[in-house]
């Protein structure tokens, strides 16, 4: 049984590895939307030459920009889509696999291995 | 009874204050997330599927008391991740007390019983755990043996304390009704104050389609729960809520009701689904168009819909807006009390 009501929507295929170079404004705002919707870090690479990996966590389509945070930074870049001439998916994708679908065609054993690993994860940051 | 009386007047007052000033989009609950990080990793949680440096932020408790009186809401339910990971979540609770805030601070209670200490009893903070029904239940649920136990005992030494306790459940398809029952039986027989359920939320996206409830499927399973309902269960829902799961009262859902905060910033619109972040709750409430949401709305993420944070606003603001509601919710009130 799925544990939670905060399901994150479901990707047919993930994006990880994925690098868009948008030709025009529309194809920009595209790839924009799918980074939005990504749950790993893209790499973007301004027009100014600038290159920066982070977490895309918003995008506003009428003033078209979005805010990202960048690894390291504490707080968020706002950024033009005008400035943005590439998109690269290069973070892991930490929906894809995980949903209860998934979960359960596992093996008793590999999910065993799996709580175990997630159990001892915690324990080292002193969750547990 | 199931909530203090101090707290229903906090929330009647509350709620007839913005009646009579007119005011339809009016909060009820702040849903205020202070981190994601987690210490379980329940499959198909998508609060937890993050980067780990976006998991390793914190929201300050400055930032968390500023947006306690941005929204203005008589009560606080503090979600995650697990909040009790949070280094200062005792102060965040503490600001919020003084701030006269009721919380709910929701945990899987994993570092509850080790945590006690931090918090005083009051009659502002409840502890709401999440608990998926009995030990295999839940267990099964969150992916991890031996949490039930953990939990139950947590939730024992917390009552022993005198601190309030409540559970949460969230019921997906293929829920027993038997089991759940008996799951009833064994928190009120641990004593907790009352018990909060909803449905697994469905929507078009979702992975995993068939264990999500639709609409239909949530009205049966409720009514065949609630159809030998008995007199000792005590539920932390208003009792048009419980009506509505069971299809016997339709409602739309009021997604401005529990608004949500987190390290992004104001989430729109809901709760449950993420269109984007804006920086006041102001702005989250000006300038999102409502029109677009709930069942009624014809919006496919919406239809199958039944979740408490959309619906419980709804029965509450039903109760106060009309003779016919609160006439509908004394009713209410005697059948399941």
């Amino acid at each position: 049984m799925p544990q939670d009501i905060k399901t994150h929507g479901h990707r047919e295929a993930s994006l990880q590895g994925r690098n868009f170079q948008p030709a025009s404004l529309q194809e920009t705002s595209e790839a924009i939307d799918q980074a939005f919707d990504y749950r790993g870090d893209v790499t973007l690479t301004l027009k100014d030459n600038q290159v920066m990996e982070g977490y895309l966590f918003n995008r506003d389509t009428d003033q078209q920009q979005v805010e990202v945070f960048v690894k390291g930074n504490s707080t968020p870049l706002t950024l033009n889509y005008s400035q943005i001439v590439g998109i690269a998916f290069t973070g892991e994708d930490t929906a894809n696999g995980k949903s209860w679908e998934a979960w359960m065609t596992k093996k008793a054993s590999e999910r065993t291995a799996e709580a175990e690993q997630a159990r001892q994860a915690a324990i080292a940051r002193g969750e547990l | 009874m199931a909530v203090p009386l101090s707290q229903m007047w906090a929330v009647s007052s509350y709620v007839i204050k913005q009646k009579l000033k007119r005011n339809k989009h009016y909060p009820l609950v702040l849903m205020l997330e202070p981190l994601f990080r987690c210490n379980l990793s329940c499959a198909g949680c998508g609060k937890i599927q993050y980067p780990d440096h976006i998991l390793n932020k914190r929201l300050t408790p400055e930032q968390c008391w500023a947006a306690a009186e941005e929204c203005g809401a008589p009560m606080v339910s503090i979600p995650g991740g697990e909040p009790l990971i949070h280094p200062e979540i005792d102060k965040i609770v503490e600001g919020l007390i003084e701030r006269k805030k009721y919380i709910y601070l929701c945990t899987n209670a994993l570092l509850l019983k080790r945590k006690l200490d931090l918090f005083k009893p009051s009659k502002y903070l409840t502890f709401s755990v999440h608990m998926d029904g009995l030990k295999e239940e839940h267990d099964m649920a969150v992916c991890r043996d031996g949490t039930y136990e953990i939990a139950y005992e947590a939730m024992k030494e917390a009552l022993k304390r005198g601190f309030r306790v409540t559970t949460n459940t969230t019921l997906f398809d293929g829920a027993n009704p038997e089991h759940v029952q008996k799951f009833f039986d064994e928190m009120m027989k641990l004593n907790v104050e009352g018990m909060m359920l909803s449905p697994g939320y469905s929507y078009q996206k979702a992975p995993d389609q068939e264990h999500f409830l639709h609409r239909d499927k949530t009205k049966k399973l409720f009514s065949e729960i609630f159809k030998n309902r008995k007199r000792s269960w005590r539920f932390n829902l208003s009792p048009n809520f419980i009506e509505f799961l069971q299809g016997k009262i339709d409602y739309d859902c009021t997604p401005w009701g529990n608004p949500t905060y987190n390290i992004f910033g104001w989430q729109r619109p809901c709760y449950l689904l993420q269109e984007g972040y804006v920086k006041t709750f102001k702005e989250l409430i000006e300038k999102t168009d409502w029109s677009q949401y709930g069942q009624h709305s014809g919006n496919a993420k919406c239809r199958d819909c039944m979740v408490h944070c959309g619906y419980e606003a709804t029965s509450v603001n039903d109760t106060f807006g009309s003779l016919s509601g609160f006439v509908r919710t004394v009713k209410s009130t005697i059948a399941y009390s």
